[in-house]
């Protein structure tokens, strides 16, 4: 099998070689563009915010971070948020007229809103809202990353994809994961999870040693099953308790917040191909990544944009819930239960 | 003697069946799996079949899911400044707006695993049960459905996709569209999404 992926893997390295190429179609900027562009521009992922009260609630986040105290958060919240789905119709009497008409109780009145909010988060502290102050610069450069996709980025990855097969692809995706190693796992010692650092490293190891130099993923198969830890300067700072401040919009990065922009900007010492010589090889490796990334997940921007109301405010609140996630689960996917058996 | 056995082991399962069957968990994975049935039978191949699944996946949907329970999480408070008959087109609009917006995409899993990981219990009414999807792209997206038992049932009524809950986005979007304008005008507003492409 291996046998297989190599030359495959060649012909994506010419590729990329080329990519310096259409990297600089690909905005004024190229060297900056990458290391978690995906989220940013294409994923279905980050994004978002509401506009009303401008509370940074991070410090609280900090506190309550550990799955003990999730575990806490979330039980005051139960007996609350059990009535108003409820509303008029208790679930008693709605069963009583269930075969007569439940329909009219259904669309009553509801009684009680911020707790039935909650939903099973549970949380109650952090709302997931963000200040928008330069909201018409940010929808200014909104329309310009989403014209960057459309027009240069979408087309380019799918030209690249037509001549590369997906398998190659993903290899190419690993490759760029495992390359950005050191990021996770400073972060995850920055967040004193030293259980996330000794998984990350072994991960490392694992890939590049068996993984042809990580183009493959064998740590994340069933037998050793070391999970990637998503870790970032950013969510580093919000464990500390620095509050996400107001939504940006970056031209090429896409959604951030001040706090983020720091992170971005940590994180990028970390990654290896910062130090490479001359600097735009190290840009036009990025580039690459981006494009490499966006051929996997076209259609999911799409589908994004075509589910929302509004884009912009879908995108930002997005943005706004997946951050706080991720510094409350401290980069698992995991469900906290499972998590506080990692993390004790 | 040996198929007596069987049979005995048979009726208990069958007899525990309804016991599991009213657990969250099981209410989505069941739901979950009959969709998959559908879009991966081989009978209902081609563009031709595309209308059939569609309503096939829409019996599904309705079984699974609570239409109004989640439009009410998604106005919150701005539910009770619409009057009934409002209330009603919206949780028809905004169903369509979500199908509109995802049925395409549905229907072009083919080689994506779902892998059922648990469910935690929120309160006796609420649960939360986690799953991931696993692509071909060695990506995996976590998605969990947030659940509500009425009736002695249980219905979804938010799916939160790689910790972004759908009822949250909808709910900034609306609030945001309502600070400024009448219900009518949400509603007007999402008429033109159902209607435009």
């Amino acid at each position: 099998m291996k046998a297989f992926w190599l030359p495959v893997l060649l012909l994506a390295f010419v590729v990329a070689g080329c990519a310096h190429s259409p990297d600089s179609t690909v905005s004024a900027a190229p060297q900056v563009m990458a290391s978690l562009p995906v989220t940013q521009e294409t994923a279905p992922a980050p994004t978002a915010i509401q506009k009303e009260p401008p509370v940074p609630e991070a410090p609280t986040i900090a506190a309550d971070t550990g799955p003990l105290a999730q575990e806490k958060a979330r039980t005051p919240a139960v007996p609350a948020s059990a009535t108003p789905s409820g509303g008029p119709g208790a679930p008693a009497l709605a069963a009583q007229e269930a075969a007569a008409a439940p329909k009219a109780d259904e669309f009553g009145d509801i009684a009680e809103f911020e707790e039935g909010e909650k939903g099973s988060g549970g949380e109650k502290v952090e709302k997931p809202e963000i200040a928008d102050p330069l909201e018409p610069f940010n929808r200014a450069m909104y329309h310009f990353n989403d014209k960057l996709y459309y027009w240069v980025l979408k087309p380019v990855a799918q030209g690249y994809g037509k001549v590369v097969p997906k398998p190659a692809r993903v290899s190419v995706d690993n490759f760029f994961t495992n390359l950005a190693f050191p990021i996770r796992f400073v972060n995850c010692l920055l967040q004193a999870d030293l259980g996330g650092a000794a998984k990350e490293l072994g991960r490392f190891t694992v890939n590049t040693v068996w993984g042809v130099g990580g183009l493959l993923d064998p740590a994340s198969s069933e037998e050793i099953d070391l999970a990637r830890q998503d870790r970032d300067f950013g969510q580093t700072l919000g464990t500390y308790g620095i509050g996400q401040g107001f939504y940006i919009t970056w031209p090429v990065f896409g959604p951030s917040s001040p706090r983020d922009t720091v992170g971005l900007v940590g994180d990028s010492f970390l990654l290896p191909l910062a130090y490479v010589s001359p600097w735009y090889v190290g840009g036009g490796a990025r580039a690459y990544d981006m494009v490499n990334d966006t051929s996997l997940s076209i259609g999911d921007y799409e589908a994004l944009q075509g589910a929302a109301i509004d884009p912009y405010v879908a995108i930002r609140d997005a943005y706004v819930q997946y951050r706080l996630k991720k510094i409350q689960l401290k980069g698992s996917n995991a469900p906290p239960d499972k998590k506080g058996l990692q993390k004790p | 003697m040996k198929r007596s056995f069987i049979l005995a082991i048979a009726i208990s399962l069958l007899l525990s069946l309804p016991a599991w069957a009213g657990a969250p968990l099981d209410t989505v994975q069941i739901n979950v799996n009959k969709g998959l049935e559908v879009l991966r039978d081989p009978k209902l191949k081609g563009d031709s079949a595309k209308e059939a699944k569609k309503e096939k996946l829409r019996l599904i949907y309705n079984n699974l899911f609570d239409d109004v329970e989640m439009g009410k999480r998604t106005l919150s408070r701005n539910w009770n400044s619409l009057n009934t008959a409002q209330r009603q087109e919206f949780v028809k609009l905004f169903r369509q707006v979500l199908e509109k917006a995802y049925v395409d995409r549905i229907l072009d899993y083919k080689d994506e695993k779902i892998v059922f990981d648990k469910e935690s219990m929120v309160s006796d009414t609420q649960a939360e049960v986690y799953t991931r999807v696993l692509t071909s792209a060695n990506k995996e997206i976590p998605i969990s459905y947030r659940t509500i038992k009425k009736d002695g049932s249980w219905r979804v009524y938010d799916v939160v996709i790689e910790n972004v809950s759908l009822v949250l986005n909808y709910r900034t979007q609306f609030n945001d569209i309502l600070a400024k304008n009448n219900p009518e005008h949400l509603l007007e507003t999402l008429r033109q999404k159902v209607k435009g492409q």
